[in-house]
């Protein structure tokens, strides 16, 4: 290599090597992710220093690493699986360098072998791989991290191996049902030709499958009411239509504080979030949650009879899971500023001979007490969590 | 815009009471509510929503003033007028309760975390306290009708026709003035001599009156229903100096409100509907801009019930008004007439159950603060009187209830107030408490769309495999997805700004869609998609001591804000870098003369427009500062609008543009295209142009490039548009879309949209001396338009649409049950095609295929020209039925489309073109045209000719969308038929009888276009006429021979595969063709190449030679042993081959079940076929052996060990008759038995079923040589068997036997010299 760099005219050997998720950088587990890699010569074949390229090979693979707060999750002592293979250059540790440490990988997948670009050829490859279904979701919480990527890796012939990383973001809808495949063919019609294009679509079912699962448990609606009441008495009455939610969706909820004996003064629903260690690897017995908000309504609400809230669940965060480390749940957590000596309205009368000015009090001795409500954060259509991700699915390197 | 969102909230009056309140009149700052009820008034804060104080009239002070009726603050908030019923007025001091003295305040429990210690935390959460004292009243001595504020005075309609001036402050009547009506003069306009006064208005009196600023003037409606405007001649209001103008031919007026910015007058009237008035400025007579009525087509069982008009509110930024009528309900109406919303129809009308509501009737109402909320007071009347009728005994007759306020919560487009350019480009609203975005940018999706040569990878081996990509349909999928889902990406403000600078008056979001700000009272905020996170001042001082006032832009990563600064008393231009900390550190700021009204930024300009009607244009330019970056900012130019601007407040919008009257040809070079060339100014609604002045001959030589060259002057405004609400313009270029880019989009109202279109001379003409650069081109659209995506020709939207919550049981009136939960969805319309009309309708046929090309590319094209062929069919067809005369517009139309070809080139050849170049979408397209221009015959040809191609290429849809074409187009009309137009001269007379004797029925099409949502779905509307039935059936018969001709061409090229799906597809009828074919080409010639082409179509392996099978292992051994080792041989055979076989669950449920099953159906089935064999073919036996097939089908799919058991059991039993029957055929036991084995080596399962499917399909006519085939290439020793079973039949001619003799005998010369698989048989 030195030799090369030390001829007369440098020239500079570069290959750009582009991935590019064309779907958009989130997928649901279970779905066929697919990347264009575009490998190029930038050289024109005009210029007189251009040459052809050479690639030994290149391969991709999907893995997810996994990192964990030194301070809350005490893990066990990991095992040396990859320091093994670390001895050897030609072969592809997709996490290497990587912190963490990975918890699940696909087989790698040769893209070529000895691939020759011409100065300004460009080849595209296509890689697709199913995302596997038992992993867990990208998550990024406060104790714990579950990254996904997508890593490329490429060599010269006699050079150190590179790696081309494209993060993706996974939803995992836990808890689909596989359909028995013999149902699957009893709704196939009776003419073996119409299938045709049923089966050209076949890619997309378990997507399809999913999603239809999702929008039938997310858009059944089960109201729920609730009787507000603390130790003084009754406060409101507190409907809520469903209990779980695709990210994106409103979460919607009524207060009637007309019946209450307790005048509210204020009252706030954030919309938190719930990390918690599963109790094996905690660092500390008895180790506090770590809750994060995603969202509040705050409101007054002295002379309100009736009002409603509506909090958007943020498309990018995590719906709810559960892996043998941690557990992320969600749920409303609401807070009552109230009056401490119950109001009973003061009637008006007409025709006194004084007039009256009625006058709001100036000070309220209040407390404040507050309720959770577990919900449920299901994922939703990857193609509509793309169009907010902090990734862009694409990544590039030159080699 | 403006929209409904959630439900409204419920307030509740902390005071019993008899009383209802039937007012609400908001304080100047709609910071306070005044409500009135019979002897009381109270006082509400906005937010919180509490009750402050409330005046309770004594009972000696009630009688002698008689019932409050209304009420009317002080601009400055410090008093209240309270008009009486028995003609007083009562004017009440509003206290303060001193300083920093508040209601509500919590105190929490010594030590709660929630003692808050910040500064203003009582003013955010408290409301202040007041009190009200009545000062000596002011006896009219008539009945009061109608109260204006004015600054110092206060103006008092009374019932005997005065009108009283009263001092605010002036102690009882020492400053009262009185007009009587009467001695006004009125007339239609102020030209027209000056009538002494007008003698009809004895007796008439103002019953409603309100001030207009801008127009320095007073609407009137009168007690006879008329309605006026009144002028001061001078600055007071002094008896002969009033002047009034009537409006024409009205006299059922009822209530009137007047909209400032817009200087409207909208009067309520009996009927129902708003009539919209503005005064002429030439000749001050009222003309009618524009009527707000409900349609009878969407409210078609409450538009003429609604009553009279009660309620008209305009917002506080003028951009809508809230109607309510006598019957109850709201609608929402822009400024210049689109209608938004209505409670009268739909989900607010009836219950989920389908059972109609009760309207809410309102008894008046109030817009809150920046229009975010609608406080309506409910008037109960109607349920208070349906109570007494029904259930008297039970209620007190006056029952003590608490009364009720609804606050209807709104959100709106960042356009009405803030009206940048940026906020043009992306659609964002802003709620009380949130920001609505549209997520996701279709340009992003364009600009991934350049897609290469694509390799594939095998998803198993991952080899490359070559496949053709398909870029066009994951495009316009990627945007049917990104225009198809509704979903908003919502951004909560964040809670610290809000709480204390709410409400929130100006958001801003920057062109990438990434970056918004929003301010309210004091300071402002923004925020990033990319973090996530809000950037508030971090010094609180520095928020507090700024507000903004003429709104905020991005300009790159910079917020640039016309913003008032406390501390130094001016009105400054400030710039804030995003990526720094919000600090005035980090500021650029930059000292202004004047109060600061509008702000847009184009390219590296900004732009002002000041309180004192003068533009200012800045450069901003960006400089790097050490580590950071700023923005300097520069004084380009200063022009005065004064002349032309009556008040500043009237100015809506400003923007700078590159757009300009001359294009193409003074464009002399291209890169001038994108220096800003003009200013448009929306003055209340007109479009105002003012042009860079290139007239002087200086300028001319200046236009070599100096850097600090001085910019030209403005010419005189010109007037582009009337009733405008919003303008598009786009600072990019983009040479391919320069119609698109370079043209100015409006929006108006009620009147849709406008596009104000560049026309370009084509490259090797001379521009036509006749045309005008530009063309004003009105087009209606369905959604009310907030952001125009330029490349993409498209418009986005938004709509209310409602959603039941009432099926709930649960407290006794929940909000929930009466009202629907309203959400904003976003829409988007595609405008191309109204645009090409028009163009056609103006002979412009070359510009609009100028414009067509340049958005060919655009996945919806083809969309576009079948909605612009629907739309002309649509109008045709519906306007011959009301008009007497119609062949005109018809005769128009026509000859536009021959003038459009004339262009473009004759239909046909491009039709020709179309079927050559396989766009088999757009011929169809084409075909319509041909269909409307030809005869019969020809486009019957033409249909034909894209039949057999749409047949061909396997395009199913398109061919059972010909089929019906053709059925229509059969419906014989053989008029002359005008001649397909071959010159430029757009005459054929032919065309009247043309189309007056042919029926077009466009319901579907129609459907799909009133709808107007972007549709991707093919709608393809088919003339069907009502035709005789001997035509119809020609016209099938026609139909049937192309299938036929289809069906034997296949067939005789051997596409068994084509033909299953073709028939599958169009529902043609194998069997029965086939038996008709049977002995012609349903025949085959050459068995070998036969086998060879099902092989390639159904991807069926050539049989290879199991290692066992030359040692026969079957020949003399026992069954069942082998048997189950073969079983796991075949099924790791089949792993192998299929992977689909993989999915499959495990084999051995299934196969313990079908097992006895398929056994038992197994010897059923040699049943029926030996008695198939003794008599005829008859369908029943047949149907019988369909349902095993099926059954078999299953078998299959399971797994193949089944069918290789059964068939080797059989084998003997069988065997006999075959040897007994065929002497000719001799096959070995060894030899069927290999052939068993070899069923391991089948093709995929699908193919396997279809040539099952297939097999059954020739057997029933008989084809034998057919079923041999497919028998061979299947391996199915049945199959052989059993058609040389049927061999024996006399029926068989002799010539088949001969034939499938000569077949096998060819296969087996070919399987044992070249395919050694099928050597065994």
């Amino acid at each position: 290599m030195q030799n090369w760099a030390g001829l007369t005219t440098l020239r500079f050997r570069m290959i750009e090597v582009v991935a590019s998720m064309a779907r958009g950088p989130v997928f649901l587990a279970g779905e066929l992710m697919e990347c264009l890699i575009t490998f190029t010569n930038p050289m024109s074949h005009l210029s007189t220093s251009a040459s052809s390229e050479m690639l030994a090979w290149a391969s991709a693979q999907i893995h997810c690493q996994f990192h964990a707060s030194e301070n809350r999750v005490a893990l066990p002592t990991r095992g040396n699986k990859q320091d093994v293979q670390a001895e050897s250059d030609t072969v592809l540790i997709p996490s290497r360098g990587e912190r963490g440490q990975c918890v699940l990988d696909t087989p790698p997948k040769i893209l070529f072998c000895d691939l020759r670009l011409d100065p300004g050829e460009r080849k595209t490859y296509s890689y697709s791989e199913v995302v596997p279904v038992d992993g867990p979701p990208s998550f990024r919480g406060q104790a714990v991290k579950y990254v996904y990527k997508l890593t490329i890796g490429c060599q010269r012939v006699n050079s150190p191996i590179k790696l081309l990383r494209v993060p993706f973001r996974v939803l995992v809808l836990q808890g689909m049902p596989e359909p028995p495949f013999p149902q699957d063919e009893e709704v196939s019609p009776s003419n073996p030709f119409l299938e045709e294009e049923e089966v050209s679509r076949r890619d997309a079912r378990p997507l399809e499958r999913a999603l239809d699962m999702l929008m039938v448990t997310t858009s059944r609606r089960s109201p729920h009411m609730f009787n507000i009441t603390n130790t003084r008495g009754k406060v409101a009455k507190f409907c809520i239509f469903k209990t779980v939610y695709r990210l994106g969706e409103e979460i919607i909820g009524t207060f009637n504080f007309s019946e209450g004996d307790i005048p509210c003064l204020q009252y706030s629903v954030s919309l938190q979030s719930e990390e918690e260690i599963q109790e094996q690897y905690q660092r500390r017995p008895g180790q506090a949650v770590s809750v994060t908000g995603h969202g509040r309504h705050l409101e007054s609400c002295l002379h309100t009879a009736s009002s409603h809230f509506s909090l958007p669940i943020p498309l990018n965060v995590t719906p709810g899971f559960s892996t043998d480390v941690v557990a992320l749940r969600w749920r409303l957590h609401f807070e009552f500023v109230t009056a401490r000596e119950p109001m009973e309205p003061p009637t008006v009368l007409q025709n006194q001979a004084e007039v009256t000015v009625w006058a709001g009090a100036e000070h309220v001795d209040v407390d404040t007490f507050s309720w959770n409500l577990p919900i449920k954060v299901l994922p939703t259509n990857p193609a509509l969590a793309s169009y907010v991700s902090q990734f862009t699915g694409t990544n590039s390197i030159h080699i | 815009m403006y929209f409904l969102t959630g439900w409204p909230r419920r307030l509740l009056c902390p005071l019993k009471s008899e009383e209802e309140p039937f007012h609400i009149q908001p304080s100047s700052q709609r910071f306070y509510f005044a409500l009135v009820s019979e002897t009381q008034i109270s006082i509400w804060f906005s937010r919180p929503s509490v009750l402050i104080v409330s005046y309770i009239e004594s009972v000696k002070a009630a009688a002698q003033f008689g019932f409050y009726q209304k009420a009317e603050w002080k601009p400055d908030d410090s008093m209240i007028a309270v008009a009486t019923a028995k003609g007083y007025i009562l004017l009440f001091d509003v206290l303060g309760g001193g300083d920093d003295k508040y209601l509500y305040e919590p105190v929490y429990p010594k030590g709660s975390p929630r003692v808050k210690v910040t500064p203003g935390y009582k003013e955010e959460q408290c409301a202040p306290a007041l009190s009200l004292e009545m000062k000596k009243p002011v006896d009219l001595e008539a009945p009061i009708t109608s109260l204006q504020s004015l600054q110092e005075n206060l103006l008092v309609c009374t019932a005997d026709g005065y009108l009283h001036v009263l001092h605010w402050d002036g102690q009882g009547s020492n400053g009262r003035k009185a007009v009587c009506l009467t001695t006004i003069p009125f007339s239609l306009d102020l030209q027209s001599a000056r009538a002494g006064p007008a003698l009809d208005l004895e007796g008439a009196y103002i019953c409603c009156m309100e001030y207009c600023v801008t127009l320095d003037g007073f609407a009137v409606v009168l007690s006879d229903g008329r309605l006026g405007f009144i002028t001061p001649l001078s600055n007071t209001i002094i008896a002969d100096q009033l002047q009034g103008v009537w409006a024409a031919d009205v006299s059922d007026g009822t209530c009137v409100a007047v909209n400032n910015k817009y200087r409207l007058m909208a009067f309520g009237c009996a009927s129902g509907s708003v009539l919209v008035y503005m005064i002429d400025t030439t000749t001050g007579s009222m003309q009618l801009s524009h009527k707000l009525e409900l349609t009878p087509k969407h409210y078609p069982d409450i538009y003429n019930k609604t009553g009279a008009v009660k309620v008209i509110c305009w917002s506080p930024d003028c951009s809508v008004a809230m109607v309510t009528w006598e019957c109850g309900g709201l609608s929402l109406w822009s400024v210049f007439g689109a209608h938004l919303i209505c409670t009268l129809g739909e989900d607010f009308a009836h219950r989920s159950d389908g059972t109609k509501k009760e309207p809410l009737r309102i008894s008046s109402m109030s817009w809150g603060a920046e229009g975010y909320h609608l406080w309506v007071l409910p008037s109960n009347q109607g349920r208070r009187r349906k109570e007494e009728h029904s259930m008297e005994e039970d209620s007190p007759p006056h029952p003590f209830l608490r009364a009720g306020i609804l606050q209807f919560h709104f959100i709106k487009s960042a356009l009405t107030v803030n009206p940048c350019t940026s906020n043009q480009e992306h659609v964002l609203l802003h709620g009380e408490d949130r920001l609505y975005l549209t997520c996701g940018d279709p340009t992003q999706i364009h600009s991934t769309s350049d897609a290469h040569p694509r390799t594939h990878l095998h998803p198993h081996d991952g080899s490359p495999l070559h496949q053709p990509a398909h870029p066009d349909s994951s495009l316009s999928q990627g945007l049917s997805t990104l225009l198809g889902h509704k979903h908003w990406h919502v951004v909560q403000i964040h809670s610290t700004y809000l709480e204390s600078n709410w409400p929130i008056r100006f958001a801003a979001i920057d062109t990438a869609g990434q970056c918004m700000a929003v301010a309210g009272r004091r300071g402002f905020a923004h925020y990033s998609l990319f973090t996530r996170k809000w950037k508030l001042f971090g010094n609180i001082t520095q928020e507090q001591n700024m507000t903004v006032t003429g709104g905020l832009a991005w300009w790159n990563d910079f917020v640039v804000v016309a913003c008032y600064n406390f501390t130094d008393q001016q009105e400054q231009l400030r710039l804030y870098q995003r990526s720094s900390n919000l600090d005035n550190a980090f500021a650029s700021v930059t000292k202004l003369h004047a109060d600061t009204l509008l702000l847009n930024v184009f390219r590296d300009m900004i732009i002002l427009f000041r309180a004192d009607c003068s533009i200012c244009l800045y450069s901003i330019e960006k400089r790097n500062e050490g580590l950071g970056q700023s923005a300097s900012v520069e004084l380009l130019q200063e022009v005065s609008m004064s002349r032309y601007i009556p008040h500043p407040a009237l100015v809506v919008s400003v923007t700078l543009t590159s757009v300009r009257t001359e294009t193409g040809i003074t464009l002399k070079a291209p890169q001038q295209a994108c220096t800003a060339e003009s200013i448009m100014l929306n003055l209340a609604g007109q479009l105002i142009m003012l042009q860079r002045d290139r007239s002087g001959p200086q300028v001319r030589e200046k236009e070599t490039p100096v850097i600090n060259k001085k910019l030209l002057p403005f010419s005189p405004p010109v007037v582009l548009a009337q009733c405008v609400e919003n303008v598009w313009t786009t600072c990019r270029s983009n040479k391919k879309k320069r119609h698109l880019l370079e043209a100015l989009w409006l929006s108006c109202g009620e009147a849709g949209m406008k596009v104000w279109l560049p026309l370009f001379p084509r490259d090797h003409r001379k521009p036509h001396s006749f045309l005008s650069r530009r063309i004003m081109l009105p087009f209606h659209i369905n959604i009310y338009p907030l952001a125009v995506l330029f490349e993409d020709a498209l418009v986005l939207g938004a709509t209310n649409e409602t959603v039941l919550y009432d099926g709930l049981q649960g407290s006794s009136e929940p909000l929930e049950a009466l009202f629907p939960y309203c959400t904003v969805e976003r829409t988007s319309q595609i405008y191309l095609h109204h645009i090409l009309r028009q163009l056609l309708v103006r002979n412009l046929g070359e510009q609009a295929l100028m414009l067509a090309q340049s958005c060919a590319s655009l996945p919806y094209f083809p969309h576009v020209m079948e909605l612009m062929v629907h739309v002309v069919l649509e109008e045709e067809a519906t306007s011959r039925e009301p008009i007497p005369d119609p062949l005109l517009p018809t005769k128009t139309e026509y000859a536009l489309w021959n003038y459009l070809f004339a262009a473009v080139g004759n239909p046909k050849d491009l039709f020709e073109e179309c079927l050559m170049a396989q766009d088999l979408d757009t011929a169809a397209s084409y075909l319509i045209i041909l269909q409307n221009m030809e005869v019969p015959a020809v486009s019957r040809q033409h249909a034909t000719l894209l039949f057999n191609t749409a047949l061909e290429k396997g395009k199913w849809d398109l061919c059972r969308h010909m089929i019906r074409f053709l059925k229509a187009i059969g419906s014989g009309e053989m008029d002359t038929p005008p001649p397909t137009p071959s010159t430029q001269e757009p005459s054929s007379t032919g065309a009247f009888e043309f189309f007056r004797n042919r029926s077009i029925s466009l319901s579907q099409s129609a459907d799909s276009i009133s709808m107007g949502k972007f549709n991707l779905q093919k709608t393809f509307s088919m003339p069907t006429g009502s035709s005789p039935k001997g035509a119809e059936c020609a016209e099938n018969m026609y139909i049937d021979m192309m299938l036929w001709r289809h069906a034997r061409h296949l067939l005789e090229q051997v596409r068994l595969r084509d033909l299953g799906c073709f028939s599958a597809q169009l529902g043609f009828e194998l069997i029965g063709w086939l038996c008709r074919e049977r002995n012609r080409v349903a025949r085959v010639d050459d068995f070998v190449s036969a086998l060879k082409k099902l092989h390639e179509d159904f991807l069926w392996p050539f049989p290879v030679i199991p290692v066992g099978s030359l040692s026969s292992p079957l020949k003399n051994g026992r069954c069942r042993p082998v048997l189950s080792t073969q079983l796991l041989e075949s099924q790791s055979a089949d792993s192998l081959l299929n992977s689909d076989m993989d999915t499959a669950p495990p084999l051995a449920v299934p196969i313990n079940h079908t097992w006895t099953d398929s056994l038992g159906q197994r010897s059923k089935d040699t049943d029926t076929a030996s008695s198939a064999h003794s008599n005829q073919n008859s369908p029943q036996t047949y149907d019988a052996f369909l349902s095993l097939v099926t059954n078999k089908v299953e078998e299959y799919s399971i797994g193949s060990a089944t069918d290789l058991t059964e068939t080797s059991s059989m084998v003997d039993g069988d065997w006999m008759m075959v040897d007994e029957n065929s002497s000719t055929l001799s096959l070995s036991q060894a030899e069927l038995e290999h052939i068993s084995m070899e069923l391991a080596n089948k093709g995929p399962h699908k193919s396997q079923v279809q040539l099952r499917y297939l097999l059954h399909v020739f057997m029933e006519p008989g084809c034998l040589e057919w079923c041999v085939v497919i028998g061979l290439i299947l391996r199915d020793t049945n199959v052989i068997k059993q058609v040389i079973s049927f061999l024996d039949n006399p029926e068989v001619p002799a010539e088949t036997v001969q034939s499938i003799r000569k077949g096998l005998l060819a296969v087996d010369t070919w399987a044992s010299s070249d395919s050694l698989g099928y050597n065994p048989f």
